[in-house]
């Protein structure tokens, strides 16, 4: 089992990777899950996000959709062939995209839920408590 | 020890079988398409013929065989058919024809202005990430443009992103334009003040 994959013990603080090239998306999404209560971790992009995960697990994912190298998709189909319990991570897929096909292919991907960019502070925080729990 | 007599060598016929480049490019097998795609832009038609195959090829190895191809070649018609797969809807072929721009600077600075221009938001986005290819005046002054004219939030978000990277106080101007025109936005608001502590000099940033 990799180091650190029993984050959610009684007692240890949620842990959230954020999955997104841009540095501004990231320090703002930080912000919240840190105000929130959350431990946050930050990756630019989804071949970084699995190195990650192969290390430490994760509460929840945050996952955007455009990056360079792997795009969250691919990111998502990959993590989803992984071995249980990484493969069950939740993943909340946040993107510009607003089209209802887009929104069709994250689901199909393997997101658990997925929010149109601008996200604000308070319904980003909603969300990880819904898909993950409180954070701690 | 027997001397054993090596076998003959296979003739290169068998060992390698000959691939027409262009008809290799529709051909029902992903290997020989692929081997076709590596060698098809020397061919007399062969541009032409890969900038055909992208658009319809659906196995990804022969899809980056292509876009390789098309990359060495860098002429205006095969950096056209690399843009075309930026508007597709597969998120794993836009990156990947991101990827590939990436690689093609000057090519970039060709055709970002028009991208930046384009009447799809989503493309003006991926465009400003492009940009950052750009020399540095160019690319500012047209991040700015964005910043100030772009109806599109997100749009304004990336080009924002590009500024941080490459921008200084100059697009400071530019900024609080943006900032008015989207002062409801939570993000955008939290992100120009993190720009401006990050794009200020270095004596005085917070």
């Amino acid at each position: 089992m990799p180091e650190g994959a029993l984050s959610t013990t009684e007692g240890a603080r949620r842990r959230v990777l954020v999955i997104d090239d841009a540095s501004l998306v990231r320090i703002y999404y930080r912000d919240a899950l840190e105000r929130a209560g959350y431990e946050v971790h930050e990756v630019l992009n989804g071949i970084e996000a699995l190195e990650f995960l192969l290390e430490r697990s994760a509460d929840l994912l945050v996952v955007d959709v455009n990056m360079p190298q792997m795009d969250g998709l691919t990111f998502l189909r990959a993590l989803r062939r992984q071995a249980m319990p990484l493969a069950s991570t939740p993943a909340l897929v946040t993107s510009t995209e607003a089209d209802g096909k887009d929104i069709a292919a994250a689901l199909e991907a393997g997101a658990n839920y997925y929010l149109v960019k601008p996200v604000a502070q308070e319904d980003l925080a909603a969300c990880a408590e819904l898909l993950c729990g409180a954070p701690a | 020890m027997p001397l054993i007599r090596k076998p003959a060598a296979p003739p290169a016929a068998q060992a390698a079988p000959a691939v027409d480049p262009l008809a290799g490019l529709a051909h029902p097998s992903s290997q020989v398409r692929w081997a076709a795609a590596r060698i098809a832009a020397d061919a007399p038609g062969g541009v032409e013929a890969l900038s055909r195959a992208l658009g319809a090829e659906t196995d990804a190895r022969v899809r980056e065989a292509i876009l390789t191809s098309l990359m060495r070649c860098k002429s205006p018609a095969c950096v056209d058919a690399i843009v075309r797969e930026i508007r597709h809807d597969d998120a794993g072929r836009r990156a990947a024809a991101l990827d590939a721009m990436r690689a093609m600077p000057d090519a970039v600075a060709a055709c970002a202005p028009a991208l930046l221009r384009d009447p799809d938001s989503d493309v003006r986005l991926l465009a400003c990430d492009l940009a950052r290819l750009m020399p540095v005046q160019d690319a500012t002054r047209l991040m700015c443009e964005r910043l100030e004219r772009d109806e599109h939030a997100n749009v304004c978000a990336a080009a924002l992103e590009t500024l941080t990277e490459i921008g200084g106080p100059e697009a400071f101007a530019s900024m609080e334009v943006c900032a008015a025109r989207f002062s409801h936005d939570p993000f955008l608001g939290f992100a120009l003040k993190a720009a401006a502590r990050r794009m200020a000099p270095a004596g005085e940033r917070p």
